[in-house]
């Protein structure tokens, strides 16, 4: 069952049954302080009745002058007060030895009342009075009956009032009251109908936009509508939306990314292994190749061969860092620059550079061969792109709490666009250049990668022409 | 002379399809980047281009573009291996493509399909006394015609082709039979047995242990 059916039905249930318990309980009200009132008017009667029933009594003995009246003379007496009240009240007598002696009107219902013991229960004292109604085919009677002595015997009177009005008029409004109520719960239940469905509108809203959301679309967002907690619901639901979507944005950006590298990687590859293939065919099938072509083919396949070489390692570092836990330890910094600008003497030699080098007295928590293996490739970055003669800075100093190392060149330079793809692996911002050179446009990846398993930061500050200085932020909490 | 414009980046790769040129006597002319390249294509009078896709500048597609007007039949040198790109280039018009990395006879096996397509290799080839017209199917030793079946000439011309060059069974398989044959390396010994009988041929039409064959020209024994 539906939402809106239960909280429908149910609410129509109890207004029903609440509408139908008030209107029942007003009616018997009404109709027994209806009924109070005509038991009083009837007792009333019925003390008027047994009064003039001991009037006529007492009359006959004055009329008569006698001391006592015969049974006969009473009954006399009786027959005449019920006959004469007979138009206005039904009425019945009874001597003391529960003798019917006289009777109006009553005759219909008298075996039943005698049956139930209404006679015998009368109280005999006279001062409280038996009440009941029964119901005849001709409606319904409220029947008082009392005791009255009289001439050493006791008596009993009976007196009935027709109430079939009051009976009527109870029918009459229940089948009235029921008629309403039919009407009201119909009008009611269209109002409620209605309303439960305004109501519980946002629900439907909020069931398609869920349903957008699984079949993938991350970008629609629910205007908060309705009431409190739909805007609520609404609102969590667009924040758990805006989370999938960044979610599923992250993951589509880290799958762009391997693509991105893999066919990088697979270009990279190729191009060395074309030359290196297509060389080694020629001296495989050429009939006759001379001593310069066979030094120039051969170089070039020692050449490629080797720029394959420094790319699988590269690769194979960078693989290798993903998902090992690096161990630090406590490293001078001046150890590390030291040893590192020892490596680079060859390829300074080579370029006829200087390496100026400035550090502070500072030890940092860190794996010490990676980060040489990033002063390295960030040294060697610099005496690459300085003319012959240049000289390039290292300085290593604390600055507001953090290790900050900076390389400095004043080489080619770079352009803010080159800057910002420079980490990617693979960018090279002069592919032949970089080629000559034997780079494959994985060091900065490389570099990143080792400066974020240190939680340092790696930033660059570029003019073309003007030269680069690089810095390396290595945070307080690494510093010991 | 066919003259053949490479315009690819990696001065390696550009240098060794130069040789593989060469090798066949073909003159290769190399541009490193994408509008020199367009530039020298449509300046100079090319056979053929060699396109590399990934270019500085402007890339291969780009250039195709570019060189349209000039007609010369251009195959696409990629180290990309997606269809859509393979699709996109030959929709440019595109006579071919080549994967990299690739061997040199491939690369001189689907140059010439595409010279031969534009009409642009020679029709007669002379050997010493061997003359051959590919056009009109014939094929004369010292003046004299000689008889060959259809299947004997073509493994004939395939090697006046590539003159110097050792061919292998495989490659002779599936340049003169199709890649679609079946056949075994030995169709290829006999065919080859009788060409070199038929005309006078042995000492220059000579098996290399491994390798295959490999037709050296006369003046070079």
């Amino acid at each position: 069952m539906k939402l809106w059916q239960k909280i429908f039905l149910s609410s129509l249930a109890l207004i029903i049954v609440a509408i139908n318990v008030i209107s029942i309980t007003l009616l018997n009200n009404s109709n027994r302080l209806l009924l109070e009132r005509e038991q009083t008017h009837a007792i009333n009667e019925h003390e008027y009745f047994t009064a003039s029933f001991s009037n006529a009594v007492i009359y006959a003995k004055l009329a008569d002058d006698k001391i006592a009246l015969t049974p006969s003379e009473i009954r006399m007496i009786a027959s005449g007060i019920v006959e004469g009240s007979g138009r206005t009240r039904d009425s019945a007598v009874y001597d003391s030895t529960g003798r019917l002696i006289a009777v109006n009107g009553m005759e219909k219902i008298l075996p039943e009342i005698s049956l139930n013991g209404f006679i015998d229960g009368i109280d005999s004292t006279g001062e409280n009075y038996n009440v009941s109604v029964y119901g005849t085919d001709d409606g319904y009677k409220l029947v008082i009956g009392s005791a009255l002595s009289a001439e050493g015997s006791d008596y009993r009177i009976l007196t009935a009032s027709d109430i079939s009005e009051i009976y009527a008029m109870k029918k009459k409004q229940t089948d009235f009251v029921r008629k309403v109520s039919v009407i009201s719960a119909g009008a009611i239940s269209l109002i409620l109908l209605i309303t439960v469905l305004i109501m519980l509108s946002p629900l439907g809203r909020l069931n398609v936009y869920t349903k957008a959301i699984a079949e993938g679309n991350y970008r629609i967002r629910i205007r908060p509508r309705g009431s409190r907690e739909f805007r609520e619901l609404a609102g969590n639901m667009n924040v758990m939306a805006d989370a999938v979507q960044n979610h599923a944005a992250r993951l589509e950006q880290i799958a762009e990314d391997r693509q991105t590298f893999i066919a990088n990687l697979s270009h990279e590859m190729k191009t060395p292994l074309t030359s290196i293939l297509g060389f080694a065919d020629i001296l495989r099938i050429k009939k006759q190749v001379s001593d310069s072509e066979r030094v120039e083919y051969a170089g070039v396949i020692v050449e490629e061969t080797k720029r394959l070489r420094s790319l699988s390692g590269k690769l194979m570092g960078i693989v290798a860092m993903n998902g090992t836990e690096i161990e630090k330890k406590p490293v001078k910094l001046q150890d590390v620059i030291n040893e590192t600008k020892t490596a680079l003497v060859p390829l300074l030699a080579k370029r006829e550079i200087n390496l100026e080098c400035q550090s502070q007295e500072i030890t940092i928590s860190a794996d010490e061969e990676l980060f040489k293996s990033l002063l390295y490739n960030i040294i060697e970055n610099a005496v690459k792109a300085s003319p012959k003669g240049e000289t390039v800075i290292l300085n290593a100093a604390m600055y507001e709490g953090d290790a900050v190392i900076t390389v400095t060149d004043h080489g080619i330079g770079m352009t803010p666009e080159v800057v910002q793809k420079a980490f990617e692996p693979f960018f090279m911002a002069d592919k032949s250049r970089s080629r000559k050179a034997g780079g494959a446009g994985l060091g900065l990846a490389l570099c990143r990668k080792i400066a974020s398993l240190h939680s340092a930061k790696l930033e660059i500050s570029s003019q073309p022409n003007e030269g680069t200085t690089v810095f390396i932020t290595v945070p307080g909490e690494e510093c010991l | 002379m066919i003259n053949i414009l490479i315009i690819e980046d990696d001065e390696n790769i550009a240098k060794m399809i130069t040789a593989t040129l060469s090798m066949v006597d073909y003159n290769g002319t190399c541009r490193y980047d994408g509008p020199s390249g367009a530039e020298e294509a449509l300046k100079g009078n090319y056979d053929l281009i060699l396109l590399d896709i990934m270019l500085p500048g402007m890339n291969g597609f780009e250039v195709m573009e570019a060189i349209k007007s000039c007609g010369t039949p251009v195959i696409f040198l990629t180290a990309m291996q997606e269809v859509s790109d393979k699709v996109k280039g030959l929709r440019l018009g595109a006579e071919d493509y080549i994967v990299k990395p690739f061997e040199a006879l491939e690369l001189l096996a689907r140059i010439d399909v595409v010279l031969r397509r534009s009409n642009k290799t020679q029709d007669i080839i002379t050997f010493g006394d061997l003359s051959v017209d590919i056009g009109r199917h014939e094929i004369t030793l010292r003046g004299e015609h000689v008889q060959l079946t259809p299947k004997e000439f073509d493994v004939i011309v395939y090697f006046l082709q590539h003159q110097n060059i050792a061919v292998s069974r495989e490659q002779l398989l599936s340049s003169v039979w199709g890649f679609e044959f079946g056949g075994e390396s030995r169709t290829v010994d006999i065919h080859v047995q009788q060409v070199r009988r038929k005309l006078g041929l042995k000492d220059c039409l000579i098996t290399i242990p491994k390798l295959g064959y490999r037709l050296e020209s006369r003046d070079s024994v």
